[in-house]
């Protein structure tokens, strides 16, 4: 479900197909439900994969990091089974929304201790990634009854739907612009004194690129941003390494994989911070390497140039 | 010592602005982008220091935004926390 796009850094929802194609498995989720939406979208796949040029590049990315010692027909397979399992997340996102959260099983490992890191009204901040499913993530988190704050960023002419959207309803979370007044530090750091939840993406640079420490990732640095540690290390609010994965058709498990305490550092040097960057990026390579095909961060992380304005995918 | 001269003070100390004096730094000069040139990391820091040396708590953005504008702003918003 890629396109084309004019611009070579642009990355948004209309890079993963035109409307009527996103609306056309709208429909088939409506009238056959999430195993026919599948089952159109291993065609759909196929033909991206085996025509689309841009397909494999933006794939290629993480893949020639992940899988290096392949080529050739073993990185089409790659490919395809990666784009395969993306389509499948957005697929069960929309279902979410059109056929209601029932239609998934969501488990939560480290429910306990995420209760106490709320208990202790530091704010705390959800580290995740680009991958599995974080809109499953975020309703998982209804039960610590906290206002949920998002960093992200949507493009204007964005086709794609959110699972709330398709249902409906208010965006269960706030977002925070990472454009917006001082990128979005004040209204950050705002959430956290007042004990809400503040989550970000740590695998993506969504505002300046001085924000970013290089950290070794899939054996290459890797500049990846520091602002929510910087975050952490004001408030004292604790950073939890968090990430969902599909475990089955209509399961998803989301677990917390680390919990991070950012002492306090004073100044303006970024290189305090990139031992606690590091230890993200390790918690994150492991994923990728137990779940290689739920990992749908397309960008190039390893070029230091991701710094456009993109949604959280 | 004002609140201004303070100010100047632990900007410096505490973000370790380098080759720069408080003399140098202008009351109406803008903190952020051109001016001092802090950035938006900066800004976080920026709301520890005045909470750690005046103790005066910035909590949202809705206060942040017109007082982290210049020394004199900041200066003003720390006065009048401190005499409320």
């Amino acid at each position: 479900m890629l396109k084309q796009s004019n611009d070579k850094n642009s990355w948004s929802s209309r890079s993963i197909g035109s409307g009527w194609q996103h609306r056309a498995f709208y429909l088939t989720i409506k009238l056959g439900g999430r195993k026919a939406a599948y089952l159109m979208l291993y065609f759909v796949v196929a033909w991206y994969v085996l025509f689309s040029p841009l397909a494999r590049a933006r794939a290629g990315h993480y893949l020639a990091r992940r899988f290096p010692e392949s080529s050739g027909l073993q990185r089409l397979w790659h490919c395809y089974r990666l784009i395969l399992e993306f389509g499948k997340v957005l697929i069960d996102r929309a279902v979410v929304g059109i056929l209601g959260a029932e239609s998934f099983q969501v488990c939560l490992d480290g429910r306990e201790e995420l209760l106490e890191l709320c208990a202790e009204n530091r704010g705390m901040i959800l580290m995740t990634a680009h991958v599995g499913c974080w809109q499953l993530a975020m309703s998982a988190l209804e039960f610590l009854q906290r206002p949920v704050n998002m960093l992200m960023r949507r493009e204007d002419g964005d086709i794609d739907r959110h699972y709330y959207e398709h249902a409906g309803i208010p965006c269960p979370y706030q977002v925070i612009d990472p454009t917006g007044y001082l990128g979005g530090t004040l209204e950050m750091l705002g959430v956290l004194k007042q004990g809400q939840i503040l989550s970000v993406m740590g695998d993506r640079l969504l505002g300046s690129d001085k924000s970013s420490t290089p950290v070794d990732f899939l054996g290459e640095p890797a500049p990846l941003p520091f602002s929510a540690y910087k975050l952490a290390s004001a408030t004292g609010a604790p950073l939890v390494i968090f990430f969902t994965r599909k475990t089955g058709p209509d399961s998803y498990r989301v677990q917390l994989a680390k919990v991070l305490r950012v002492p306090q550092i004073k100044g303006r040097s970024t290189e305090h911070f990139a031992p606690y960057v590091q230890e993200f990026a390790v918690v994150l390579e492991e994923f990728s390497r137990q779940h290689p095909y739920q990992f749908y961060n397309f960008h190039n992380m390893w070029s230091g140039s991701q710094s456009e304005p993109a949604e959280q995918e | 010592m004002d609140i201004k001269q303070k100010l100047k003070q632990v900007l410096i100390e505490e973000l370790n602005l380098e080759d720069v004096t408080p003399e140098e730094i202008g009351d109406e000069e803008p903190l952020f982008g051109e001016g001092l040139g802090l950035d938006s990391l900066d800004a976080v820091e920026l709301v520890v220091v005045v909470q750690k040396h005046f103790g005066v708590e910035i909590k949202d953005m809705e206060e942040g935004r017109p007082a982290l504008q210049t020394i004199s702003t900041l200066a003003a918003f720390i006065e009048a926390k401190q005499q409320g």
